[in-house]
């Protein structure tokens, strides 16, 4: 058997030990979340359903996440990366094949360069 | 060992490819129901056996050689299989063999199946010689095979979408193919020879300045076909167009033979650990790039697509930067990789299968209706963003320490980042597919059905094994790693003191 420190270097990580501390804080979770159920019994009405949002009333697909929002934060701070690499995915096929080329050279010059030529 | 291993291992599913269609004839002149799904299982299942026969002779540390017709190498062609192809076999028939049981009721609804298991077979004959072969012209060959089998399977559904993400992989997969084919052409009017054992032993004696363009070739051809950035843009399109049990089989299996064709040339047919750092460098940019751009996805398949990009990006970084443990955990991490994107589409598959859609925002709550499915999901995104105690962790860290102990802590820094953006991404799939309000009109919404179920679940037991006892795996991929590092092994069993 391979030694931990050569698998995670100086540290010490032992799965299995890990593993069933990770089950053990589950079930506690598990427990606490089944501990604090609430006492009075749920009364749903159809009037309690309803979404409303700035006085508008909203229907359950309506309020769905869009996926082009989550995370929209990260996007807005890698504008710069965005707006350069968006465009080179178009479907366009002649840009793909411009960018198989652009691969080509810069393989063949690192190469060149990794192996010391000259 | 079964008797001629090696040679079955690629004649089986390449005979049974070119039955398949007779199977088709007979089986519907006879009203026999399912002919063609039990011949291509039972084909897949016996090509995993004579695979894992080869174990214990390659796991006792032989270099099997097969000499075709009797000819001894470098005259003739021979099959050589060490621990790094044997470990490719074992990843190609296996995943394989899942995909063809989950195919069962997933292309159920389709048309021309004849014509989806005779490729299905015809792409794992490919995949079988690129891997096994120890000349260099038949793995051109074999690969052409894959490759050619990949464009018609993409365009399988015959629709717009397909048919045009099909052409626009012919054409930059055929580029890719041509540079291989150049490359050949160029190593043997260089040394004559195409045994790759031969030119291992041949091309040292060659002034560096020869190869370097040969070289530059056979890793443009083969980053094509694995998705290395810049060579990726093909990838995200084929495979949301493709049907999802040809996304599992193309992401589980295929890019692991684009891979192994890639380190096998590299680093035993050109000995040059000195480009280790490029592959590095670009595995980093691959990796970077497959996560921002899987970030801002719609289509479930999609992002899957970029996703298997950054993986590959860990896979080269492991790979790249050259040492025991970078290789062995860029070994293990296409290992795992293998495991945990093969289910991710089978997930993707059973979605589209139930709801007939893989884009997000028109899906959500399907918790409600599909609680194993979800969980499944929850396993394979938590494996593959490298959160423990799952696979995806003990190949990511092995990696990561690598980095560090090679000197390019930055590396390690980038690729902890990624990690930390792939649970990001796979969080928003979540939430947007399972979590949420769910629309009208997927409350009906069942359950994946069972035989597609148990692939899946299969692939989830192995994420959390390989996760729990990350020794099990490092031990299946060390063979792997000793041959990769010691070619001198594969030139001296191949070519016998020649």
């Amino acid at each position: 058997m391979v030694s931990e420190s050569v698998l995670f270097g100086p540290g010490f990580w032992g799965p299995i030990i890990a593993t069933a501390a990770m089950l053990l804080i589950a079930a506690v979770g598990g427990l606490i979340l089944l501990g604090g159920r609430r006492l009075t019994k749920a009364k749903p009405s159809a009037e309690k359903l309803k979404t409303y949002a700035c006085g508008e009333e909203l229907e359950a697909s309506d309020i769905h996440a869009d996926s082009e929002q989550f995370f929209s934060p990260i996007r807005r701070v890698f504008r710069p990366f965005y707006r350069y690499i968006r465009p080179a995915h178009t479907g366009d096929l002649s840009t793909y094949l411009f960018w198989v080329v652009v691969g080509l050279i810069i393989i063949l010059v690192s190469i060149a360069l990794a192996i010391g030529v000259g | 060992m079964i008797p001629h291993a090696p040679i079955l291992a690629i004649v089986l599913p390449l005979f049974a490819a070119f039955l398949m269609p007779v199977v088709g004839i007979l089986a519907r002149r006879r009203g026999i129901k399912r002919a063609r799904e039990w011949f291509a299982i039972a084909a897949v299942l016996a090509e995993l056996v004579i695979v894992m026969s080869m174990l214990p002779v390659v796991w006792g540390g032989q270099v099997l050689v097969y000499q075709l017709g009797g000819w001894s190498p470098p005259w003739g062609i021979n099959l050589a299989i060490d621990g790094l192809n044997l470990l490719v076999a074992m990843i190609v028939s296996g995943i394989s063999a899942l995909v063809v049981i989950y195919s069962f009721v997933y292309m159920g609804r389709d048309h021309g199946l004849d014509q989806y298991y005779t490729l299905f077979l015809l792409i794992l004959a490919g995949m079988m010689g690129v891997t096994l072969t120890g000349d260099i012209f038949n793995l051109y060959v074999f690969f052409e095979i894959m490759c050619i089998s990949s464009y018609a399977l993409v365009a399988f559904r015959r629709n717009w979408q397909s048919i045009e993400a099909s052409i626009k992989y012919l054409i930059v997969g055929s580029l890719g193919t041509s540079f291989i084919l150049l490359g050949i052409a160029l190593l043997y009017g260089m040394v004559g020879s195409l045994n790759i054992a031969h030119l291992a032993q041949k091309l040292p004696l060659e002034p560096t300045s020869a190869i370097i363009v040969p070289l530059a070739l056979f890793v443009t051809g083969f980053g094509i076909k694995i998705a290395m950035v810049p060579l990726h843009m093909w990838q995200p399109d084929a495979y949301q167009a493709a049907p999802s049990a040809v996304a599992a089989l193309f992401s589980g299996a295929t890019a692991t033979v684009g891979i192994y064709a890639m380190v096998r040339v590299v680093y035993t047919l050109f000995g040059v650990f000195a480009i280790g750092i490029m592959l590095a460098a670009l595995g980093l940019v691959t990796m970077v790039l497959g996560a921002f751009m899987a970030l801002t996805q719609r289509d479930l398949k999609r992002l899957l697509a970029y996703s298997c990009i950054s993986q590959i990006g860990y896979i080269l970084l492991g790979l790249g930067l050259g040492t025991s443990l970078g290789i062995q955990g860029g070994l293990f991490h296409l290992f795992n990789n293998a495991i945990y994107k093969t289910m991710l589409f089978m997930i993707v598959g059973a979605i589209i299968y139930r709801v007939g859609t893989s884009n997000m925002d028109q899906l959500g709550g399907l918790w409600k209706n599909m609680p194993v499915t979800a969980t499944l999901f929850g396993v394979g995104a938590l494996a593959i963003s490298g959160v423990p105690p799952f696979n995806g962790f003990a190949s990511k860290w092995m990696i990561y320490v690598a980095g560090i102990e090679a000197g390019q802590a930055v590396f390690t820094i980038i690729a902890l980042i990624m990690s930390a953006l792939t649970l990001a991404y796979f969080l928003k799939a979540f939430n947007s597919i399972f979590l949420g309000q769910r629309p009208k009109h997927l409350s009906d919404v069942k359950e994946t059905p069972l035989p597609m179920m148990f692939p899946i679940m299969l692939l989830a037991v192995l994420c959390i094994v390989f996760g729990v006892l990350p020794q099990l795996g490092i031990d299946i991929v060390r063979p792997a790693q000793e041959a990769l590092m010691n070619s001198g092994g594969y030139i001296g069993a191949v070519l016998g003191g020649a």
